[in-house]
C-alpha cells in the first residue's frame, strides 16, 4: 500500500494538474505547486475523500507544504481510527 | 505640483501649540465602539459640540442635541410629488401603501402627515378610503392651488390642514404666475390663505422655489405677514410653513449664504419670523444629491418637520426618501420609537411587484443593498457579519447580508451564499471544504468560459442542488 505522503502527492498532481512524479516533500503547495485560492479547499476535500476522514477546515488550511500534508493527514486518521 | 494642502490653504491658521503627539493605545481586546455601533439599531448620531453658524455677522450656535428631545417628524408626499412624478396609482395602490406607511410610522406617528390630490374622483375616494382605515397617523392633509375656489374641495372632503402654493422666487412670482409686482402676488396669496381660515381650515404655506428667492425683499415679509394673519385665528388654524427647496439649491453646511443656506433660511424663519419649530416643514429636492443631508439638517437647525417620499421618488430627481428619513430619526433618537423598520422591506417589495423601478445599490432597499462582492469581504461575514454589514439588517429589515459571486468572490464567497440560501447559523454552518464543487464551478464559469457577469441566485440554486445534494435534500427538501 502507497505510503501517506505518495497519496498525497498523487492527490495533489491530480487537483493541480501536475506529474506526481515531479512533486516534492518540501514543496508548498501555493508558492511551488501554484495551488490557487480554490484549488487550496479542492485538495483539503480531495485528501478528506481519499482517506475517509473530516479535517478541521481552519487547521487543514494552514498546513502549506506536501509533508507537513502527509504528517497531518495520518494524525487526523489516527484520531479518527482510519487505517492510513 | 503637489496637490497636498496646507492648513493654511484649508482656510485655518496653522498654529504650533496645536500640535499633538499621538500615542498608540495597544490592546489585545477590540475597542468595537458598540456605544455608537448597537448592531441592534441603525449607527447612533452622538454630537460633542454646538454647530456654529455665523448670521448677519453674529455667531449663532446650533445645539443639535435637542433633536432627540424634540417632537421631530416626517410628513409624507408620496401621492403628491411622488405620484407627479410617475404613472398613477390606482386607488387601491394608494391605500395598501397608506396602510403600510403607518404601520411603519407606528403608533407615535413618526410618520405624521400625508398629503392627497383632491381634484378628481379618483382623488376623493382614495382619500375616503385611506381614512376608513382608521388610522391615526399619518394624518390625512390635501394640497390644492392657491385659489380660493379650490378650497371647496378642502371643506367637502372635511380636511383640517391642506398644502396651498405660495410660490416664492421672482422665477415664479413673475414669469410662472404672471404677477405684475411681488405686491400683487402677496395679496393674492394672502386672500386664499383668509379664505382658508374663512373655512376653518389650517393652511400650510408652500413658499416654493425658497433657496432661490429674494429672502429679505419677499420671503420674510411675506412670513411675518403670515403670522400677522395668524394671531387671528385659534392655534391650531395657524399658518404653517413649508419650505420648499424646489430646485434642490439648498445647501446645509454652515458658512453659505441665503437664499441656499439651509440653517439661515431656518433660523431666519423660526427666531426672526417667529415661526415656531412644529409649525416649521422642510420639502427637498435631490437635483445635487443633497436631499437627505439637507433634510436631516432642517431637523437639527429647528424645523421639526421633514416632508419626503417613499425611496425617494418626485418630480425628476425625487425628495428625500421617507425610508432614510426613519432611520435618522432612530440614530438620533437612539430608539426605534415605535417604528417598525420592517416595513420598509415589505413596502419595496409591493413597489416592486407593481412596475416600480428600485435601483440594485439603492440603501436599504436595494436588491444588493448589503451584498458583498469581493472573496475577502466575504471571508470577513462569514467570521463577523457586523465587519461588512451595516446594522442587523436581518432583524430590523428582514435582509440578512448576502453575497453575490463572481470570480472575485472565492470559496468564502461561495460558502457564505449557500449557508444564507440554507438559512444555517453558526455551528450549523457547512465548511468552505463541503462547498468546494460549487466554489470549482464558479471559478470555471470566469476562467474557462469566460463569463463576464454576476451568477444569478438562480443559477447557484440550480448549481448546489446538483453538486451538494445531500444538504439540499436535508435543507430543502426532495430534489425532484
Amino acid at each position: 500500500m502507497a505510503s501517506v505522503e505518495d497519496r498525497v502527492k498523487e492527490v495533489t498532481a491530480r487537483v493541480l494538474k501536475l506529474d506526481s512524479n515531479e512533486i516534492q516533500p518540501q514543496q508548498s503547495f501555493t508558492e511551488d505547486l501554484g495551488a490557487e485560492s480554490v484549488q487550496s479547499i479542492e485538495l483539503v476535500a480531495m485528501f478528506e475523500e481519499e482517506f475517509g476522514i473530516e479535517m478541521d477546515e481552519e487547521a487543514a488550511l494552514s498546513v502549506s507544504n506536501v509533508s507537513d500534508a502527509a504528517e497531518f493527514i495520518a494524525k487526523v486518521c489516527k484520531e479518527q481510527g482510519v487505517e492510513a | 505640483m503637489s496637490t497636498a494642502s496646507s492648513p493654511k490653504e484649508a482656510g485655518l491658521q496653522k498654529d504650533a501649540n496645536r500640535q499633538k503627539e499621538h500615542r498608540l493605545v495597544n490592546t489585545t481586546e477590540p475597542n468595537l465602539l458598540e456605544e455608537t455601533f448597537d448592531y441592534g439599531l441603525p449607527p447612533l448620531i452622538k454630537f460633542d459640540g454646538p454647530i456654529i453658524e455665523h448670521i448677519d455677522g453674529e455667531p449663532i450656535e446650533f445645539d443639535p442635541t435637542l433633536a432627540k428631545h424634540r417632537d421631530i417628524h416626517i410628513t409624507d408626499t408620496t401621492f403628491r410629488d411622488g405620484q407627479q412624478a410617475r404613472p398613477p396609482y390606482t386607488i387601491g395602490q394608494m391605500v395598501h401603501l397608506y396602510d403600510l406607511m403607518s404601520k411603519l410610522g407606528g403608533p407615535n406617528g413618526v410618520i405624521r402627515q400625508t398629503e392627497f390630490f383632491l381634484y378628481t374622483k379618483n382623488d376623493r375616494e382614495t382619500l375616503d378610503r385611506c381614512r376608513e382605515l382608521g388610522h391615526r397617523y399619518p394624518e390625512c392633509t390635501g394640497w390644492i392651488r392657491a385659489v380660493k375656489s379650490d378650497f371647496r374641495l378642502v371643506k367637502e372632503a372635511g380636511l383640517k390642514e391642506t398644502g396651498m402654493l405660495t410660490s416664492s422666487s421672482d422665477y415664479h412670482i413673475f414669469n410662472k404666475l404672471k404677477f405684475k409686482s411681488r405686491q400683487e402676488c402677496m395679496d393674492s396669496y394672502c386672500e386664499v390663505v383668509d379664505a382658508a381660515f374663512e373655512a376653518g381650515v389650517r393652511p400650510r404655506c408652500h413658499l416654493e422655489d425658497i433657496t432661490r428667492a429674494d429672502f429679505d425683499g419677499f420671503v420674510l415679509p411675506f412670513v411675518d405677514r403670515l403670522m400677522r394673519m395668524s394671531e387671528q385665528v385659534p392655534e391650531d388654524q395657524s399658518v404653517k410653513i413649508r419650505i420648499c427647496d424646489t430646485m434642490g439649491f439648498g445647501v446645509h453646511y454652515p458658512g453659505v449664504e441665503l437664499p441656499r443656506s439651509v440653517p439661515k433660511i431656518i433660523y431666519k424663519l423660526n427666531q426672526e419670523c417667529g415661526v415656531p419649530s412644529d409649525r416649521l416643514e422642510w420639502h427637498g429636492h435631490n437635483d445635487f444629491h443633497r436631499v437627505h443631508a439637507n433634510g436631516a439638517s432642517a431637523w437639527l437647525y429647528g424645523c421639526d418637520a421633514l416632508n419626503g417620499t417613499m425611496f425617494g421618488y418626485g418630480e425628476r430627481c425625487g425628495n428625500p426618501p421617507v425610508e432614510g428619513a426613519i432611520i435618522e430619526y432612530i440614530s438620533l433618537k437612539e430608539d426605534l420609537c415605535g417604528i417598525q423598520t420592517e416595513v420598509i422591506t415589505e413596502m419595496a417589495e409591493y413597489m416592486r411587484s407593481i412596475g416600480f423601478p428600485i435601483p440594485e445599490n439603492y440603501p436599504l432597499v436595494g436588491k444588493h443593498f448589503n451584498t458583498t462582492r469581493a472573496g475577502i469581504h466575504a471571508g470577513g461575514l462569514r467570521s463577523d457579519e457586523r465587519i461588512y454589514n451595516i446594522f442587523d439588517t436581518a432583524k430590523l429589515l428582514g435582509r440578512p447580508p448576502r453575497v453575490a459571486l463572481t470570480d472575485k468572490s472565492g470559496a468564502d464567497g461561495v460558502a457564505h451564499w449557500v449557508n444564507e440560501y440554507f438559512e444555517l447559523k453558526e455551528d450549523a454552518r457547512i465548511s468552505k471544504i463541503k462547498c468546494h464543487k460549487v466554489a470549482r464551478w464558479v471559478m470555471d464559469q470566469y476562467e474557462v468560459d469566460g463569463r463576464m457577469t454576476a451568477i444569478s441566485d438562480e443559477e447557484l440554486e440550480d448549481k448546489v442542488r446538483e453538486l451538494m445534494p445531500e444538504y439540499y435534500e436535508k435543507y430543502k427538501g426532495a430534489l425532484v
